[in-house]
């Protein structure tokens, strides 16, 4: 028996072509494109005359197409024409793809995936909607005045900012996103050709100041210009101009000037270089005793002090907070022993602190319960109790030993005993302790100070020849580098009657 | 003029040579470099220095030989473009005037010799209009200055009044007796000066103090030896000079407390050659600049007042300075006429 002739295999069925990839978007359309065409490319490609005459008349049909000519004919004609094109699968053949034109970070549109222009699409459509229902907002709010809209309604605009920033890939602007800055366009700065909006990390601070410009432009003083200033104080609290603003901002509002001194407290401790928070400060304060009570006045003491404590915590020597200090002290009257108390517990902590040492000159020797009235520093003040020089005698000396080679109190010791007339040499014995150069004595000088301070003493009773060993040693050995000061005062002991630093 | 500091670094860029030198041309090029780093945060955060910045840096350009190294015709536009309706300037255009701003406005226009633009393009009718400015500022009752109509008062605004006042030959326009009292009422009983009576001796207000002093005419009423003794005993173990006692040395001393020492004609009571070697020393040699101290990054503050203390101790190379105006001293005399 004859094999059955096999049956010719079965046609497998076609396995679904795999989707193309397409790299881009605008290879996509580039493809759907040449593929709407395909009886115009074969004309192109083979030439029109070695087409077939079926091809001939697909070719024909498709040109009718291309250019809408078929649209011209009778009606009768253009039923034919259809027929045709349908029998021959004729595509319409689409029109050239469009350039699709830039993002907004300058990058061709064209070069996306397709899902990522699929993505891009749908988010334009978004925006779209967002920015209708935004002008909407405006258009409204505008009609209304003002307060009237509701703070949901703002809420839901701020949100709505916050998302069409989103969506645009660039953050909008602070100002910019909030609606209850719409009124205000802000100015930008005019420097030159400085491109400032292209910089993108100065962004914030860029459009804060054109705010700023803008509602100083307008003299508007209002609670949102407080915010904004701090905002711009966040940033930089060098800026004079804000500060000021912000100042004249706070009188005309009436606001409360305590609750601004302890934000400038926390601006202040963030800020050890920064001045021109000194002087908002003593604006503040200013503008403040006029309207409290003597109590709250007394307690506003106690507050600054405990400040300036927490300042002098990070730096001792801060020469704003020392100069505020003294401005404090007339305006509050402040010549009292807790003032006293708490310098020398910032001389406890460091005996060279030579600001603490000015200031306490300052206190005791100013003090209007019994100082002369304008008595200079430089000045004998007969009007200052014994006491109260032998008091301050002591507690120069004391810190001395504590830190003989100190320049400090040395120098506070002379002011002190010019403030109270005394001479120099009445110091003699205890400047002696820290001085070994007598003859037969073996050299020991702890303080280059004591020796200075010797001479001085030994000049002013007219020993020349030990003051001027002295001298020749501060010059030659502890002090060289001041050679020359030296020299200089030796020389004058020849000549008879100097007098220095008395 | 920018006031970012850096990128340079003082005393940094590889081993100094033996003999050190004053990087003159690097010197210059950071300096004009400055305006053109407008994409840094910082040159917008020192926008509230930016008069200032231009007066130190063209003086600095001028100390080293190179007046011609900013465009005239720009740094005069600039300067102009500070001034407000009140004839006082700010520190950039739209910034409120202030004495600190227009001191530095009136400098940089008798530098590159142009206070005559006052009169043909400046606002309120020439230099009378920046005198009067300055002269409504002055306490008539304690002769200080505030510096602006805010009323903080502090000798440098004082020091600033009559500092531009007399190079526009208009201190009559303010008590200068007052002024004078004033700054007595400063000293202190150590012989320096403060920022106010009874206020802390520092080395920058006492330069303030005894520059106005010298304006008016009116050192004889200093202490000379007793604040000499102060001023000298700012120059610490490590050549340069401190502000206060107890502090850190610092490049801008170079210039207060010299000039100040100068003043009164005891600058060789400190060790000039000690002092400009630690001067040479905050500078970056490659990149240009100087700083406070070696290590750190420069500036231009710190650019001019390294280059002008250098000036006083006679450096080779570097123009004179006034030790007055902190400018260069043909300068001085040629809108004071020579004294």
């Amino acid at each position: 028996m004859a094999p059955k002739a096999s049956k010719p295999p079965k046609a497998q069925p076609k396995a679904p072509e795999p989707p193309k990839e397409y790299p881009s978007i605008s290879s996509l359309h580039q493809d759907l494109y040449q593929s709407s065409r395909p009886f115009l490319t074969l004309a192109q490609t083979k030439g029109l005359s070695s087409l077939s005459p079926t091809e001939k008349s697909a070719y024909a049909n498709s040109r009718f197409l291309e250019t809408n000519v078929w649209k011209t004919w009778p009606s009768p004609q253009q039923k034919e024409f259809w027929a045709a094109v349908e029998k021959q699968n004729i595509p319409i053949p689409l029109p050239k793809p469009r350039d699709l034109g830039k993002d907004s970070r300058g990058q061709e549109l064209g070069t996306y995936t397709v899902e990522e222009y699929a993505q891009y699409r749908k988010r334009e459509r978004q925006l779209q909607g967002l920015r209708r229902e935004s002008v909407r907002f405006r258009d409204r709010r505008e009609k209304i005045p003002d307060g009237e809209v509701s703070e949901g309604a703002i809420e839901d605009e701020k949100n709505r900012r916050k998302l069409i920033g989103l969506l645009q890939g660039k953050r909008m602007g602070l100002y910019e996103g909030n609606p209850e800055w719409d009124d205000v366009v802000p100015i930008p700065q005019d420097d030159g050709e400085g491109a400032l909006a292209q910089i993108a990390y100065t962004d914030e601070y860029a459009e804060a100041m054109g705010y700023l410009r803008a509602v100083m432009a307008a003299k508007e003083h209002s609670p949102r210009v407080l915010t904004l200033t701090e905002h711009i104080i966040s940033i930089n609290p060098a800026h004079y101009t804000v500060w000021l603003y912000r100042a004249s901002t706070l009188f005309s509002l009436q606001s409360s000037l305590t609750e601004e001194l302890e934000w400038v407290n926390e601006v202040a401790l963030e800020n050890q270089k920064n001045y021109q928070i000194w002087h908002h400060r003593q604006l503040l304060i200013d503008h403040l005793i006029p309207t409290i009570s003597p109590e709250a006045v007394k307690s506003l003491e106690e507050s600054e002090r405990g400040f300036m404590t927490q300042m002098f915590e990070q730096d001792g020597k801060n020469y704003h907070v020392w100069s505020y200090r003294q401005y404090l002290c007339w305006k509050l009257d402040m010549f009292n022993d807790t003032e006293l108390r708490s310098i020398e517990d910032l001389l406890r902590k460091d005996v060279r602190n030579n600001s603490a040492w000015s200031h306490r000159f300052f206190i005791v020797f100013s003090d209007p319960k019994y100082a002369t009235q304008g008595s200079k520093a430089t000045e004998y003040d007969s009007k200052i109790p014994e006491g109260l020089l032998e008091r301050e005698i002591e507690f120069g000396k004391a810190a001395t030993f504590e830190a003989p080679q100190n320049q400090s109190p040395w120098n506070y010791l002379r002011g002190v005993l010019r403030k109270g007339g005394r001479e120099l040499a009445s110091l003699e014995s205890f400047a002696g302790e820290f001085v070994k150069i007598g003859e037969g004595e073996e050299e020991d000088v702890r303080s280059s100070h004591a020796l200075d301070f010797l001479a001085d003493v030994w000049a002013e009773k007219g020993e020349n020849v030990k003051a001027d060993k002295a001298l020749g040693l501060l010059g030659g050995k502890y002090d060289r580098v001041r050679k020359n000061y030296w020299d200089w005062k030796r020389a004058g002991l020849k000549v008879g009657g100097l007098k220095v630093g008395s | 003029m920018s006031l970012v500091s850096g990128p340079g670094r003082a005393g940094t860029s590889s081993a100094l040579p033996e003999e050190l030198q004053l990087a003159i041309e690097p010197h210059v090029k950071y300096i004009q470099s400055l305006d053109t780093r407008k994409d840094e945060l910082e040159y917008w955060l020192t926008e509230h220095l930016r008069l200032n910045g231009l007066y130190w840096g063209l003086t600095a350009l001028h100390l080293l030989g190179r007046p011609d190294a900013l465009p005239r015709e720009e740094t005069i536009d600039f300067v102009l473009s500070c001034q407000t309706e009140d004839g006082g300037f700010g520190a950039a255009p739209g910034h409120d005037a202030h004495l600190l701003y227009t001191v530095s406005a009136v400098q940089i226009l008798a530098t590159v010799d142009a206070l005559h633009v006052l009169k043909e393009r400046g606002k309120g009718g020439g230099r009378l209009a920046v005198g009067k400015y300055i002269a409504a500022l002055q306490n008539r009752e304690t002769g200080t200055f505030a510096g602006d109509e805010w009323g903080e008062e502090d000798t440098r605004f004082l020091y600033d009044a009559l500092n531009a006042l007399s190079l526009l030959h208009l201190l009559d326009l303010v008590d200068v007796n007052k002024a004078v009292d004033y700054i007595i009422s400063c000293a202190n009983f150590d012989g320096g000066y403060g920022v106010s009576p009874g206020a802390e001796s520092h080395s920058g207000q006492i330069f303030t103090c005894l520059a106005a002093l010298s304006i008016a005419g009116r050192l004889d009423v200093v202490n000379g030896d007793k604040l000499g003794r102060w001023l000298s005993e700012r120059q610490v173990e490590a050549g340069g000079l401190n502000g206060r006692p107890e502090k850190l040395e610092d490049v801008c001393y170079s210039w207060w407390v010299a000039s100040s020492l100068s003043m009164i004609g005891r600058l060789h009571w400190i060790d000039g050659g000690r002092l400009t070697e630690f001067i040479l020393k905050c500078q970056d040699p490659k990149e240009g600049g100087l700083a406070d101290r070696p290590g750190d990054m420069v500036d231009v503050f710190h650019t001019v007042f390294g280059i002008a203390g250098l000036s006083l101790l006679g450096f080779p190379g570097v123009e004179e300075v006034d030790p007055v105006y902190c400018m260069p001293k043909k300068v001085v005399e040629r809108v004071l006429g020579a004294k």
